[in-house]
Order: structure tokens, then sequence, then C-alpha cells
């Protein structure tokens, strides 16, 4: 019997040849993350328990500070310090302090993830990392305190779903369109305790970026990993950024599969996911003409470069619309500076954007544009359940370019047209 | 375990049993003060619950972000357990790691109303509904996750077996 991805990780981790569905194992873990919310806690549960003990291995440890950057306000201001003298304390090297951007995009390109690695942290959305072929999942405070002190984890095998994706994906239409699209039909708990497998040929030329807002929304299937398979031009990212061989993990051909999903993506219409959950999803056609107070651009789903570089495409000589605050944020340092390199810059404030520091921005009610109640957002985060961005606001999912294009609009617009 | 039930609904996600504007403390007790404050009816729960109560939730509990405030937080406010129909991955693994047991229960909405009184075993899952009479039989946990939680803890657990 063949292996998904995922048996062949946990397989490989554990020594043993196979790995069933169901069986519960103890892993090496390979990094362990926290942020700078929740990441206290790990800290303070961790000295509670273990005082000054040196850490398992510092260089499986990393910390982002990605969700109140840079402070806002003297609590956030503490909790900081409390990671910063932490990782000073423990040699901890990799600090990716206020600036660096969204956390799993850092340790992407600080090259901290490698193929078929098994990764952990304190945020939901860590199974992005899948995108690059490894095994990442989010998991609470006092499993990074566990890791961080013994170097393992217990993790219950998963068993393993498949979306194959056929066709050809036409724009304005994207990778946000297409996983919105499965979401709707899979639905929030359909990837409940399971790994997800994203494959066929519609997938295989996607970037890193589309791969990345694929594997991120599988979260809101409540998927407990996500994974694309492995093509060369992201094992080739991959080595460039961590200076390592990189050794791609592909399915089985007779992998056991519980639930298989086939989509055609040709001729899909843009879709938005409406309020107050990310299987409320729609073209966004059904909605048009929906008034809209705050556009939001970014998040670890859709703050790449390529995300900005169409957002600017529309953008260009337009305004952003009378009353509608437009947010556009970089998910990292590194894609600001390409942005600003290129002019993306230079149009999104002359359009009447506002650009913040790279982080999460508004996501988990974080820092830059929570809502009023009654406002209307559209967002191409990934997340719209009630509250999320404030109370009482509506936030609408979507992709950069239904955003963008809504943004000028001043209403819910279906992107593309004239 | 004795206690009322507060019943809510399904995909109660992490926002709403512990909202992300609160997600910087990190004392415990300042955690129990907002526990289910981002569900409408629910705003005033810390200062409603009783010491014992239950929360008898929908499918999906607990879907969202990562956060174990949202699993810390109803324990320090006096909520005996959680009995849902499912929990999402990450707070299933949380309530383990932190030694406080849940049951889930197929169709546990139906068969309780709110401020029903419920007498329940974690050991065993056993629920019995005094306004009913019914006894529920809900799936306690089980293997690797009884173990850890039985021991208190992830940390408790671990200490216990490496040392």
């Amino acid at each position: 019997m063949g292996s998904t991805i995922i048996e062949k990780i946990i397989a490989k981790s554990t020594g043993k040849e196979l790995v069933t569905p169901d069986e519960r194992l103890w892993v090496d873990v390979d990094l362990a993350v926290i942020r700078d919310f929740g990441g206290p806690n790990v800290i303070l549960e961790y000295e509670e328990h273990f005082g000054d003990q040196k850490v398992h291995d510092p260089n499986k440890i990393a910390i982002t500070f990605d969700l109140h950057v840079p402070a806002k306000d003297e609590k956030v201001a503490g909790n900081q310090k409390i990671c910063r003298d932490f990782a000073h304390k423990q040699r901890i090297r990799n600090l990716f302090d206020v600036g660096s951007g969204v956390g799993q995009h850092v340790l992407l390109e600080k090259g901290l993830v490698n193929a078929g690695d098994i990764i952990a942290g304190t945020d939901s959305h860590m199974n992005l990392l899948g995108c690059a072929n490894s095994f990442a999942s989010g998991v609470g405070t006092t499993d990074i305190v566990a890791a961080w002190a013994k170097g393992k984890l217990w993790f219950k095998v998963p068993g393993t779903i498949k979306i194959v994706l056929d066709g050809n994906l036409e724009k304005p239409t994207s990778a946000k369109d297409v996983i919105l699209h499965v979401l709707k039909n899979v639905g929030c708990e359909g990837a409940l305790y399971k790994s997800v497998e994203i494959c066929g040929p519609a997938t295989e030329n996607m970037s890193l970026s589309e791969r990345i807002t694929l594997t991120s929304m599988v979260t809101e299937m409540s998927g407990k990993a996500a994974f694309t398979p492995p093509h060369d031009k992201i094992m080739d990212y991959l080595k460039k950024r961590t200076n390592k061989e990189q050794v791609g993990i592909f399915p089985d051909e007779d992998a056991q599969y519980e639930e298989e999903y086939d989509f055609d993506i040709s001729g899909l219409e843009p879709q938005i996911a409406c309020p107050d959950s990310p299987d409320n999803v729609k073209p966004v056609s059904e909605v048009e003409g929906t008034p809209v107070d705050e556009v939001f651009i970014g998040s670890c789903t859709n703050g790449r470069y390529e995300d900005l570089y169409e957002v600017a495409q529309i953008l260009n000589k337009n305004k952003v619309a009378d009353g509608v605050r437009l947010i556009v944020l970089p998910s990292t340092a590194e894609v600001a500076r390409a942005a600003l390199d290129n002019g993306l810059y230079q149009i999104f404030f002359e359009a009447g954007a506002v650009v913040p520091n790279p982080s999460c921005g508004l996501c988990t009610t974080g820092h830059h544009g929570i809502l009023a109640p009654g406002e209307v957002l559209v967002s191409t985060s990934n997340r719209n359940f009630p509250g999320k961005v404030g109370k009482g606001g509506e936030v609408y999912l979507a992709s950069p370019a239904t955003a963008a294009t809504s943004s000028v609009k001043g209403e819910i617009t279906v992107p593309g047209g004239a | 375990m004795k206690g009322k039930a507060w019943v809510i609904g399904d995909n109660i996600d992490t926002d709403q049993i512990y909202p992300g504007k609160y997600l910087p403390l990190t004392d415990v007790k300042e955690m129990a003060k907002h526990a289910l404050e981002g569900i409408d009816r629910l705003e005033d729960f810390s200062e409603l619950v009783a010491q014992g109560d239950f929360v008898v939730a929908g499918v999906n509990f607990g879907c969202g972000s990562s956060r174990e405030h949202a699993a810390v937080c109803l324990r320090e406010v006096g909520v005996a357990m959680v009995i849902a129909e499912s929990f999402a991955r990450i707070y299933y693994r949380n309530t383990v790691n932190i030694g406080y047991p849940v049951l889930e229960s197929k169709d546990i909405t139906q068969k309780v109303q709110d401020g029903d009184v419920l007498e329940t075993d974690a050991s065993n899952g056993i629920i019995k509904n005094e306004r009913t009479g019914e006894t529920i039989q809900a799936l306690p946990l089980s293997g690797l996750e009884r173990e850890i939680s039985d021991a208190g803890g992830l940390l408790q657990y671990m200490k216990k077996t490496t040392e």
C-alpha cells in the first residue's frame, strides 16, 4: 500500500517504514515558531515549568513579530520585550523583529523551511508552508513549550483528502477564486483533522505565491496540513534560500485517500466569500453593487509581490472611490522592497491607498484598519467569522483583483471589466 | 460533575470564544473575564456563569485561530467541561495539552436545551439530562490523548515519561 505526502513525512521522522491514519506518534520537530501574540504565553509557561533550563535546540526555534507591530500599546511592548529577552538569554538567533513581516513568509525567505520538514507554530495558518512541501501545523501554547523543551510533539496521523484541479486559470480569475470555489464545496469542517493535497494539471505551473494562496485557505476547511506537490521551481526556490539540497516528497501512485474532489476551473468566474463564513461563497457577480467602506489587500494569503503587482495594474491612473479606505500591505520587508523598487508604492500613494509596514495588518483584530459596527470590508485575507475584524463589521473575502477593482468603484465589482 | 448547560451553535470560532483584541493578555484570571464575550447574547458570560456549568456546542467548536487562550479562558471562568458535536483540531489539541477534558457527542444540541441541568462523567462519557431523564453516551478521550489529559497535560505527561 502506498503513502500520501504526510504519511511519508511522518514515517521519515519516526524512522518507521509505513504509518497509517489514526496512529498516535511522537515526531521530531524541525522548527517550533511563536509570534508576538501568543508567544509571550509560551515563554512564561516554559519558564514556569523549566526555569532557566536551556531549550532543546535554539536553532530549531523561530520568533516572528507580525501582529501588533511596531508595539501598539504598553502591554504589547512588554510582551515583545519578553520575547526579545528570552531569545537573547537562550541564544535564539532566528528572531524576526517588527518590520520583518508575516511569519510564515519570512521563514520561507530566510531559508528556514525545507521540503519534508515538520514545523509547528502558534499560528493557525502555519499549514500554508505545505506550499514548500513541509508538514506545518498550527498548535497552541503548550505544544510549543513541549517542542522547545524536548524537541518532540505528538500527532495523530491524519487521513488525506485529495483535491484535483483540472483546466486552465483564466484571468482575472486567480488562485484565490479557485480556492474559494473549493471551500464552498468542501465546507468549513470538510477537512477536519485531515491532510489536504491540492494537485492536478491546473496547479503544476502555479507559482509559490499562488500555492501559498491555496494552502493557506485549507485552514478554513479545518485541515491539519495542506500540500501542493513538489515542483522544480519551488524546490529551486527553497534550495536558493536554504543553501541545502531539497528532496521533494511526492505521494505514491497507490496512496490511499479518504476522499477525492475534482474541479474543472476553466471558465470559473471570480468568487467571493460573504459574511459570516469563509464557505459562504458566491460568484462576485451575485453581490455586485454592495457598497464598501474599506478594502484590505494583504495577509498571509494574498500579500505577495505578484498580488501587489496585479493590484497596481488596476489602481494605475485610478483613484480610490470617495469614502473608501484602501489599505495595501506587503507581506514582508522583501516584498515591500521589491514593490518600492518597481514603482508600485508610487501607484498606491497616487491612488490614495494607505500602505503600512509589512505585517498581518487588521487580521485577528490586529492593527491597521479595524472596522466599526456595520461597516463593510472587502479583504484578500482568509477568514470572515463574526468579529474577526471588529465587532459588527461585515467581511467579504475575495481576490486581489476583485478587492482592488471594488476599491476604485466604491462597491463590490467583478474585476476585468472596462 | 453537575451543572447547568449553556447551549450555543455550530462553528463557534475562537474570536467568539476569546476575542482577538484580548490576545496580548498573559494572566489567566484576566483571560477568564472575556470568555465567550464575542457571542452577542453572552457578552457578560463571565458574570452569569456558575462554577461547574457546562458549555454545549454544535459542530466544529473552536475553529479559527490557534490561541490556547480560548481553552484556558473557559477553564478559568469555571466551565467544568465543553461538550460539542465536534471540535476544531487545534482547540481539541489544546484541551488535551492543558488537561481540560472535553466530550464529543453527536446531536447533543438537539438533546439539551439552554438551562438544562446535566450530570456528566468525563471518564466514561455518560451525560444525564435531568429535565428529559435521558442518558446520553458521549465519546470520552482515549489512547494517548487520555493519558496526556489524565497526567494533567502535555508538560506533566512528558516529565512523567522522561524522568
